[in-house]
């Protein structure tokens, strides 16, 4: 599940922190291909080197609080709530509309029967 | 103050390793890049030829960023973990959720039966209006001093015996032919009291 519907703040930090690695392994790509040129350009090695060792520590620093955050909250037991009953109600809501819009076009097919007799 | 509650042994170590599998990805990628810069540096001396060297050096790279390209998949690999856990585990969201879906659900379910009630409200008015069209003209089978059900159930509240109100139209009960509004008079007897049917 790569995305989620309902808004939970964590799971999308955690979408960014995705991100984040992979702009991580191309910054180090970037230093490295730099300098392999003949002519390094260098102040665009140390933005990109500043910004690599940045990265790195803001991922580390963002996922042990999520870790820390986990160790607070999890108790080790299953989740047993469940929006089955107001999701069968729903559907029941549903069907009913559903007969009513039914038995209208009966009494509508009705009526135009009658008219043309 | 935040304590420590006591997890269970496999929460706890679960935990744990996720840490240490953080730390070490992070110490492999820094370590890994540190040293390819390094041996980025070209050495005047060096104890096999140039070309010796540069051919070590190039393999050394190569394994070396293959390590940070492997470091960086399994922090991939635990971001997906901590996910997961955080779906099953993380009861406060969960439960916000949940409370959020059941709030969605139930203002739909209000919203059907409001319009489902106007509705009623709507069709019982045009349906008074058939009837009254239907057992008024020629199409209908009834005797002339046969009321229309609607007239025969507004004047039930009128009669003082209900009995004799009630028996001419059931003499003269609507031909087959009266089916489709035959379904609706039932209706009827859910609106007003004790209606024709219970008398049969």
């Amino acid at each position: 599940m790569a995305t989620y519907s309902l808004a939970n703040e964590r799971l999308r930090a955690l979408e960014d922190i995705e991100r984040e690695i992979g702009a991580i392994l191309q910054n180090a790509g970037t230093v490295i291909l730099e300098l392999s040129k003949e002519k390094t350009n260098e102040r665009l090695l140390d933005r990109q080197a500043a910004a690599f060792t940045a990265s790195v520590q803001h991922v580390e620093a963002e996922l042990s609080a999520q870790i820390r955050y986990l160790t607070q909250v999890a108790t080790g037991q299953p989740h047993e709530g469940s929006s089955y009953s107001s999701r069968k109600d729903c559907q029941m809501a549903l069907k009913r509309v559903d007969y009513a819009r039914l038995k209208l076009s009966e009494v509508a097919r009705t009526c135009e029967q009658m008219l043309e007799n | 103050m935040a304590q420590q509650r006591a997890l269970p042994q496999s929460k706890e170590t679960l935990l744990q390793s996720y840490n240490k599998r953080l730390k070490d990805d992070v110490k492999s990628i820094m370590d890994n890049f540190t040293e390819i810069i390094k041996t980025a540096k070209i050495e005047d001396e060096t104890q096999v030829s140039r070309a010796t060297q540069g051919e070590q050096d190039n393999y050394e790279m190569h394994v070396r960023a293959a390590n940070i390209v492997r470091a960086g998949e399994s922090l991939m690999k635990l971001v997906s973990d901590l996910k997961q856990f955080l779906i099953l585990n993380d009861f406060p969201s969960v439960n916000e959720a949940i409370d959020q879906r059941n709030q969605q659900l139930r203002a739909l379910q209000e919203e059907c039966d409001r319009k489902l009630v106007a509705l009623r409200d709507e069709v019982s008015i045009d349906l008074y209006e058939l009837e009254e069209e239907y057992y008024s003209s020629s199409s209908s089978l009834c005797e002339a001093n046969d009321l229309p059900l609607c007239e025969a159930y507004w004047r039930l509240d009128l009669d003082t015996d209900p009995a004799d109100g009630l028996s001419a139209p059931l003499l003269a009960s609507p031909e087959p032919s009266a089916g489709p509004l035959q379904a609706a008079a039932p209706a009827h007897s859910h609106t007003g009291g004790p209606g024709p049917t219970e008398h049969t």
